[in-house]
């Protein structure tokens, strides 16, 4: 193969060993992560550490369901971010609405809102399921299959479609 | 000077939770507070208006996420007020053995997060670690970590035997030989004594005006606790006191709270040496699917690690609940104590007062 | 004084009849007044020993045609709990607020005004929005709101009878 090539092999392996999280909890799952994060179950042996600004991480991690308040500050820390950036759904609500199928102020799916590269299953997932989760997602950007970035740059017009449909004209204005 | 506006929000290493404030600032100081509640919104109650009298176990743990045995415990003391149930006597004390591993393990994450808002971070690394050894106890008695579905009306679902009797003894006795360090370690250091000590007073008439109950009412030296003036279960037969402290301020809310976690594993171990035999559930008259409540309204509470939960349930004679409203211990600091009294502190500490006065969102929000 | 001493006083110095008065429990009891004497009652019971207030709330009884207020007080010297209650017409619902007595009461009667639309006569905040944003419909605790037709309309869910199992290389839809 030749230079470029190689070398963009090379930044793929680098970029999989050193991830910034985001230290945004959005839901009720946020209750398994400092367990994960402290000294019983370390995750920072994996090159994982937590972060607080969204202009210096790497992953946005949704941790179970969004209402509507959360999702309007949601779009606009993932648009903050600069890429590469990924995105990681938590629990079962993410994928279809969990328990919370038949409330007014809960969103049933995310992947009509935001690119959603990997799901994590369980309600909620344990801290030996969340570090499963990650290993998986660092084999995904070795090999670089994980592109949702360039989904969300390249079809923009139908996430923007439906954002407005779920939450009126006004996307960026808050009280 | 000009007056900026600022939004303390929800996106902070030092929030527990989602909870947002807008903060108006001249200089260094705080001028005016507003609260912005409401991210984390379901309408629980309207979805428990719509599910039969025990599905409704499986959803109400996520109401307040931190302690989740405690909305077990109200629901199902509130609809036997309503039926007028007499639950056996084993199940009571093993309903006070829940209770009281669970206040241990919401102790702990609040020494823990300390961490956050000084940048103490040896706090959350051992106190977290500790706590994980309960959640350990937890899914030997029902099965799962965190929400545990295990007190309905009527009684708990399961029995526990011999050799798990054993194992939270051996558990407690570990955990009792580490509480002497942590005296050492956090409330002796130099750090925590400058960043806390002084900061976030609170007099007894404010206290008295807003409402506040709990470890924050104590504090300033009124001993009022729910387990002894409206006692409930069988705690009117244990033997435990109640600190109290002079002055409040943000070291004796937080030394108030280390204490508590010392009588709670006396209480343990009364009920592990006085559980009578017997049953652990009560027959229901007829199939779950077809159960009905007589016409009728209560209220139940509870203590809490931060003040009195209730639930106040109405039924009309049908098979599901007819209205349930929350009432979280935190609703009194939360909303009216930030407009009252987070003014003329510093910048720098609203993350502190915000965190030892005990504002947790999903049980404001619900 | 116990239970029994206390009931027998407020139904003397109030006028109250015996059948507007029930016990719940050994520390818990309801009492029923009309709407014309709320405040002086409530003003009378905070001076004889239940100085705080815990809730504030209301429950919609549609076939009846009227709204239901409820309001809870403790006594921690007494030891014991009441519970006021009071009706009012579900057409025009207003009523007077308590925030001369307790100032925490704002708040209380913010959340019910956001999700019943009553009136409280005297509070600043009526009509402005606290826990819900931009939000485009009847007040929502209401009993002829129905939740489930609202979140299929506008929060659209996952369709399963075209499912098939994707290949490992596609990841996202």
């Amino acid at each position: 193969m030749n230079t470029k090539e190689l070398i963009e092999k090379i930044k793929n392996i680098v970029r999989g060993h050193s991830l910034y999280m985001l230290h945004y909890c959005t839901g009720c799952g946020a209750i398994e992560l400092p367990p994960t994060m402290t000294s019983r179950f370390d995750m920072e042996r994996l090159g994982i550490a937590p972060m607080a600004t969204p202009r210096q991480a790497d992953i946005l991690l949704i941790t179970g369901y969004l209402s509507k308040k959360t999702l309007r500050r949601v779009i606009y820390t993932y648009e903050q971010m600069q890429s590469p950036k990924w995105v990681v759904g938590f629990g079962s609500c993410t994928i279809n609405g969990g328990i919370y199928y038949d409330s007014y102020s809960t969103i049933n799916r995310l992947d009509l809102y935001l690119p959603v590269d990997l799901y994590i299953a369980g309600c909620m997932p344990r801290p030996e399921a969340i570090i499963n989760g990650f290993k998986k997602l660092i084999s995904m950007i070795e090999k670089g299959d994980a592109k949702g970035w360039e989904h969300y740059i390249e079809n923009k017009k139908w996430y923007k479609k439906n954002q407005k449909k779920a939450l009126g004209n006004s996307l960026y204005t808050t009280r | 000077m000009k007056e900026v506006k600022l939004f303390h929000g929800p996106n902070h290493p030092g929030m527990h939770g989602n909870f947002s404030v807008h903060l108006t600032v001249d200089g260094d100081t705080v001028k005016k507070a507003k609260p912005n509640p409401g991210m984390l919104h379901r309408g629980f109650e309207k979805l428990m208006e719509r599910r039969l009298w025990l599905n409704n176990i499986a959803l109400i743990p996520r109401v307040c996420v931190p302690e989740p045995d405690l909305n077990e415990a109200v629901y199902s003391m509130a609809v036997e007020k309503i039926q007028n149930l007499e639950i056996p006597e084993r199940a009571k004390y093993i309903r006070v053995l829940m209770m009281e591993l669970a206040r241990i393990s919401v102790h702990m994450m609040s020494i823990g997060g300390i961490g956050g808002p000084t940048g103490v971070y040896t706090a959350p690394n051992w106190a977290l670690a500790d706590r994980d050894l309960i959640l350990d106890i937890f899914e030997k008695i029902t099965g799962h970590r965190v929400y545990h579905m295990y007190i309905v009306p009527g009684g708990v679902r399961q029995d526990i035997d011999e050799k798990t009797f054993r194992f939270i003894e051996n558990t407690i006795r570990d955990i009792e030989k580490r509480l002497k360090d942590y005296k050492e370690i956090i409330f002796e250091s130099p750090i925590i004594h400058k960043r806390l000590k002084g900061t976030a007073p609170l007099t007894k008439e404010q206290a008295l005006n807003w409402g506040v109950t709990g470890p924050g009412l104590r504090s300033t030296g009124e001993k009022y606790d729910v387990r002894k003036q409206f006692p409930y279960f069988v705690y009117d037969k244990l033997d435990f006191d109640i600190p109290v402290a002079d002055k409040s301020d943000a070291f004796t809310r937080l030394y108030l709270k280390y204490l508590e976690v010392k009588q709670s594993i006396k209480i343990i171990k009364q009920v592990i040496n006085k559980i009578p035999k017997g049953k652990v559930r009560l027959k229901l008259t007829g199939t779950a699917l077809k159960w009905k409540i007589k016409k009728g309204e209560a209220y139940g509470k509870v203590e809490s690690s931060r003040g009195e939960f209730g639930y106040y349930v109405v039924s009309d004679g049908g098979r599901s609940p007819y209205r349930v409203q929350v009432r979280g211990a935190s609703y009194p600091q939360g909303l009216y104590g930030i407009e009252a009294g987070l003014p003329e502190t510093r910048l720098e500490d609203v993350a502190i007062w915000l965190d030892t006065m005990g504002v947790c969102a999903p049980e404001i929000d619900r | 004084m116990n239970q029994n001493e206390i009931i027998k006083k407020i139904e003397n110095e109030f006028n109250i009849d015996k059948k507007d008065i029930k016990k719940i429990d050994s520390k818990q009891f309801k009492a029923f007044i009309k709407n014309s004497q709320i405040i002086d009652f409530l003003t009378y019971l905070k001076n004889i020993g239940f100085w705080q207030l815990s809730l504030i709330t209301a429950v919609d009884w549609v076939d009846d045609n009227k709204f239901e207020i409820v309001y809870n007080l403790v006594s921690w010297e007494l030891e014991q709990n009441i519970l006021v209650k009071t009706d009012i017409s579900r057409k025009n619902p207003k009523i007077t607020s308590v925030i001369n007595i307790w100032p925490a009461a704002k708040y209380y009667e913010w959340d019910v005004n956001e999700y019943f639309g009553i009136d409280f006569i005297g509070n600043p905040n009526n009509g402005k929005e606290l826990f819900l944003e931009n939000w485009d419909g009847p007040p929502p605790m209401r009993k002829d709101f129905d939740p489930l037709k609202y979140s299929k309309n506008k929060f659209p869910e996952k369709d399963y009878k075209n499912f098939k199992m994707k290949k490992q290389s596609e990841v996202i839809e």
